[in-house]
């Protein structure tokens, strides 16, 4: 008090404004606190609970394929894989880098191959990358003992795709693959997400929707970095996708399959003109009365496990997958009996015969002269066999498959008035030619039925200066050679099966389909239900004329069975009768010495038994030579499986 | 000034061997009571909040902590035996000093993207931390030489521009909070010394008009002197749900932490925020956030009592200071404790900005522990001879 410089009052006040100030200060404090932890506090207890709490997809099991006995075609195995979770990385690049190096060390692995496949994904940074997929137990465990030293890296169990019958059928079943960007663009409304997997080809693809069964959800507890705490809570199991059961016998396939490789190997030791470049085919075994496919084989082939896990480029080159690969192994990717279509040669004389019956302008009993060659207009047209010089009957230029008798029909046809079109194409085109089959399969081309519009729409001034003129008409030529199935014609091994079905089954054109049911997987050991699908198309009447179907029935019967039929020698020994026609196609093949040979592409298609057919098989052998020397014995080899039938000791051959 | 300054050391050497026990009896011990609970409580307060932080060790920063309150304790003990009329008479040395620590900081190597530390190898240490301390001294030891002309319009500006310096190099670390804690205390320390109303309200003008400036229109016509962080840190709060990711993430994870601490507060164990790291720097600038998640409403207001006692014992030692140049001191320290403490909390409530200035007596750090005992060592020293002067 004896120093009243401290008291005055102008220093009071400047200190009571201080301690005003003071007081506003916590009294703002105050209320804050309050209005956050007592009035907001539960909401922001949850955001804090939340905070931690991810969900995850729990990935579900992919249902299996089977065999229409049941027997699996293609299951699951759990596999240990490695991904990283690209977001969870340091953020230096220095250290990402060091990391990925020791990554690579562990796993024995190029590290540039690891940060290649990182950059791949650089735009999805959600999606852990799955970097290896046959991760031995030493590996996963050094991993997971030492979590933090490998900051985004996970070593999860998953189930992978496992094909107990390696290549087998691998064109019908396909394979799996992570879900493309374009997929994702057009699938997301379906549930897809980045990260599925995804059926790319064949029966995966097609019926993706019942094999990826549906994810599960799971809550997981994580700190600010990812890193997870404690277990993971399952909120909705996983539902494993359903079986897809295939119309497929796998004893079947795996009979055509060896029946194609015999083929093969029986042209190449034939040592006919171009055989040696036999190197590739198909096989198409298909049940008339519905079009149901019970083995369907296309050789080359590859091993849709191949694709499993991480996929390896260096696999896939050795293996002819991809674009640069693919010519050097004769493209094994292409499933030849729906991808790739060749010129039928004399099986496609049955489709000339029924349309010729049909238009009226062949008697089936009116005899035609069967010569060495046919001459039109100056133009020589020459028959296989040169030295027969006979007057036929269409079931015995069918059995005997008399190019001159059929380039008589074709010219007929070239003489019928325009006003109708093209008939014989016309009728081919009722037959399923120049269209898809409709098989339940992703890909499948039309092939090439020629008419005169195609002629003038193909050949015009500017995609053929030199000759359009002359090769924009459609000349009696193409109607000749149009009759024995050569030219421009072009079909696939699935389309000349469903039309020998259809003179099997009495005119009806089927839809060739692979799907048999859906079956939920069994759960808690109750069988699994069948899940309705919608059912195959129901065959179509095509009205053919049951007299002239059955003329051709019999010249089929005929030239398995006759002494002089073209594929007697394969047949006429097995105790089920089998009718069928042998092709013989010429088509320009550049072998790979640069230069384009003629080289003929061996057919045979047919069914048995002759009088109630059950089985229709088409057998193509590229390169192969005469139907009969390659196509007819592969063909006998799936009969065989199917009848559990041997075919007596074979004889000569005389074929077309 | 030599001759002055050993004579007035000598007195204070005198008054201790004579009368050891009324210098006792004459501290401040409802300051000192309320100071070792603040210690104690951000001791305790720390201990639950790092204890998941190192693996190893879950004593790690306490015994860091406790070692560094050991060397506060001994600093403020030699802060109370030295006469703050020391610093007055040497005003030129301290302010110097001052300009020189925390300029060297700016020729050193960045850590973390600034230069605020001097790397002693077993202490890093921060001198704007002390600086905060030195400068009030600095300050106020020109404004009590001047006392008699305080009310020309000169002197206020030559206080302001010597106060500027320490401030310019400062910002330049860059440490922005620090920065706006020495803007406080200059407005402070001119408010208590007696600068005219007139002259401190065309200060605060300038003042506004200066943040504006470079809010708002310097970076609209295209000279940003702050750095694009620092810009968003500092108007983030004001929109916080603009960029939850981003700048304000820390703001809404410190808000989830204060909240869902309640009442009651959720415990070290249970307070995920902390221990699962959503909480970014919660030993450091966001401590207060991790104290109210584990320790509740009853926690935070606790601590916020402690402040609250500590500055009103300051500014009443203001008002009972022996001479102009202690209540400046004082009036200089407390705003500064009192702003950091604002700044600190309301930036973890989300009202006020995000700056990098640390919870007094609780934060981790050597540097702001050290310095903040000894500004508290200097209320008492001037406590002490406020009432001894009389007797």
């Amino acid at each position: 008090m004896e120093e009243p410089y401290r008291l005055t009052p102008r220093l009071a006040l400047r200190v009571g404004l201080l301690g005003m100030v003071a007081i506003a200060v916590f009294a703002t404090l105050f209320l804050r606190l309050w209005s956050l932890q007592i009035l907001n506090g539960e909401q922001l207890l949850r955001a804090a609970q939340n905070n931690q709490r991810r969900e995850v997809r729990l990935p579900a099991p992919r249902g299996a394929i089977l065999d229409r006995t049941g027997l699996p075609l293609v299951t699951n195995v759990p596999g240990t894989i490695v991904q990283i979770d690209q977001a969870s990385m340091p953020k230096r690049k220095s250290i990402r880098l060091r990391e990925i190096r020791r990554l690579a060390r562990v796993l024995k692995m190029p590290a540039r191959e690891i940060g290649a496949n990182l950059i791949r994904h650089r735009n999805d940074l959600l999606t852990p990358v799955r970097i290896k997929s046959d991760v031995t137990d030493a590996q996963a465990g050094y991993l997971t003992e030492r979590a933090d030293d490998f900051p985004g890296v996970s070593v999860p169990v998953v189930s992978l795709r496992y094909y107990p019958h390696r290549e087998l059928a691998a064109h019908v079943l396909g394979y799996t693959g992570d879900i493309s960007q374009q997929q994702l663009d057009t699938l997301a409304k379906d549930g897809y997400r980045p990260g599925d997997t995804i059926g790319q080809t064949g029966v995966e693809a097609k019926y993706d929707k019942y094999l990826r069964g549906a994810p599960g959800l799971a809550i997981k507890r994580v700190d600010s970095l990812g890193r997870q705490q404690g277990s993971t809570t399952p909120l909705v199991p996983a539902r494993p996708g359903e079986a897809v059961r295939l119309t497929v016998d796998l004893k079947l396939q795996m009979a055509a399959e060896q029946a194609l490789r015999y083929g093969i190997e029986r042209a190449r030791s034939s040592g006919c003109q171009g055989c040696w470049y036999a190197n590739g085919g198909a096989i198409v075994a298909m049940d008339p009365r519905d079009g149901s496919i019970r083995a369907m084989a296309s050789y080359p082939t590859y091993r849709p496990s191949l694709y499993v896990g991480r996929v390896r480029q260096s696999a896939l080159d050795a293996a002819g997958l991809t674009t640069r690969s693919a010519k050097a192994a004769n493209f094994p990717a292409l499933d030849r009996a729906i991808d790739a279509a060749y010129p039928p040669g004399s099986t496609f004389k049955p489709v000339t015969a029924l349309a010729a019956m049909q238009e009226h302008i062949l008697q089936p009993y009116e005899p035609l002269a069967c010569t060495g060659q046919y001459t039109n207009h100056g133009q020589v047209f020459k028959n296989w066999d040169p030295f027969v010089n006979e007057a036929m009957t269409l079931t015995t230029a069918l059995a005997q498959s008399c190019d001159t008798y059929f380039y008589q029909v074709g010219y007929r046809f070239y003489g019928m008035p325009s006003e109708r079109g093209p008939r014989l194409q016309a009728w081919a085109h009722r037959f399923g030619f120049g269209q898809r089959t409709g098989i339940d399969l992703g890909s499948e081309i039309t092939g090439l039925l020629p008419t005169p519009d195609w002629r003038r729409q193909t050949f015009t001034r500017k995609t053929d200066p030199g000759h359009w003129q002359i090769d924009s008409l459609w000349k009696p030529g193409d109607s000749i050679q149009l009759a024995i199935g050569q030219k421009d014609l072009l079909v696939t091994p699935l389309q000349m099966a469903r039309f020998y079905a259809l003179i099997a089954n009495g005119g009806r054109l089927v839809t060739p389909h692979l799907l048999l049911d859906v079956e939920q997987a069994s759960a808690n050991r109750q069988a699994g239900r069948v899940i309705p699908t919608p059912p195959p198309p129901a065959p179509e009447a095509t009205n053919v004329d049951a007299q002239a179907l059955s003329v051709v029935r019999e010249g089929l019967f005929e030239a398995t069975h006759s002494s002089l039929g073209t594929s007697y020698a394969t047949f006429g020994g097995f105790p089920i009768p089998i009718s069928g026609k042998t092709g013989t196609a010429e088509k320009a093949i550049d072998p790979g010495d640069g230069y384009m040979h003629t080289f003929n592409q061996s057919w045979w298609c047919g069914y048995g038994p002759s009088n109630s057919p059950d089985l229709v098989v088409c057998a193509l052998i590229e390169n192969g030579g005469h139907g009969g020397d390659a196509a007819a014995p592969a063909a006998l080899k799936v009969f065989e499986e199917f009848f559990h039938k041997q075919a007596a000791q074979q004889g000569a051959i005389h074929s077309d | 000034m030599v001759d002055y300054a050993s004579r007035a050391a000598g007195r204070a050497r005198r008054r201790e061997t004579t009368d050891v026990a009324s210098f006792v009896r004459r501290l401040d011990w409802v300051l000192i009571g309320a100071v070792a609970a603040l210690v104690a409580y951000g001791l305790w307060s720390i201990a639950g909040i790092t204890r998941h932080d190192v693996t190893a060790d879950p004593h790690y920063y306490l015994t860091r902590q406790a070692v560094y309150a050991s060397i506060g304790v001994l600093c403020l003990v030699a802060a109370v035996l030295v006469d703050p009329d020391v610093y007055r008479t040497r005003w030129r040395l301290v302010f110097g000093g001052t300009c020189f620590l925390i300029a060297i900081v700016l020729l050193t190597g960045p850590i973390r993207g600034s230069r605020r530390w001097l790397d002693l190898g077993f202490f890093r240490f921060q001198p704007s931390e002390f600086g905060k301390v030195l400068f009030v001294l600095a300050l106020a030891g020109f404004l009590s030489e001047r006392s008699r002309r305080l009310g020309d319009p000169r002197t206020t500006l030559r206080a302001v521009g010597l106060a500027l310096v320490p401030i310019f190099l400062v910002f330049l670390q860059p440490d922005f909070g620090s920065a706006l804690v020495y803007c406080a205390a200059t407005a402070a320390v001119l408010l208590v010394a007696g600068t005219p109303w007139t002259q401190l309200a065309a200060l605060a003008a300038g003042a506004v008009a200066i943040a504006v400036l470079v809010l708002g229109l310097l970076p609209a016509a295209g000279l940003p002197v702050l750095k694009d962080y620092q810009q968003q840190r500092l108007t983030g709060f004001l929109n916080p749900a603009s960029d939850p990711g981003g700048t304000t993430y820390n703001i809404t994870q410190s808000k989830n932490a204060i909240g869902a601490g309640q009442f009651h507060g959720r415990g070290p164990n249970n307070a995920t925020q902390t221990t699962l790291n959503f909480l970014p720097e919660h030993h450091t600038d966001f401590v207060f956030a991790s104290l109210a998640e584990e320790r509740g409403f009853v926690g935070a207001a606790l601590l916020l009592m402690l402040y609250l006692l500590v500055v009103w014992r300051g500014l009443r030692i203001v008002t009972l200071a022996r001479e102009p140049f202690s209540a400046i001191v004082a009036g200089g320290l407390v705003v500064a404790l009192l702003f950091q403490v604002f700044v600190n909390v309301g930036m973890t409530m989300g009202i006020a900005p995000i700056t990098g200035i640390p919870l007094p007596f609780v934060s981790v750090g050597g540097s702001s522990m050290i310095a903040n005992l000894i500004a508290v060592g200097l209320l008492l020293a001037i406590h002490v001879r406020a009432r001894g002067a009389r007797r």
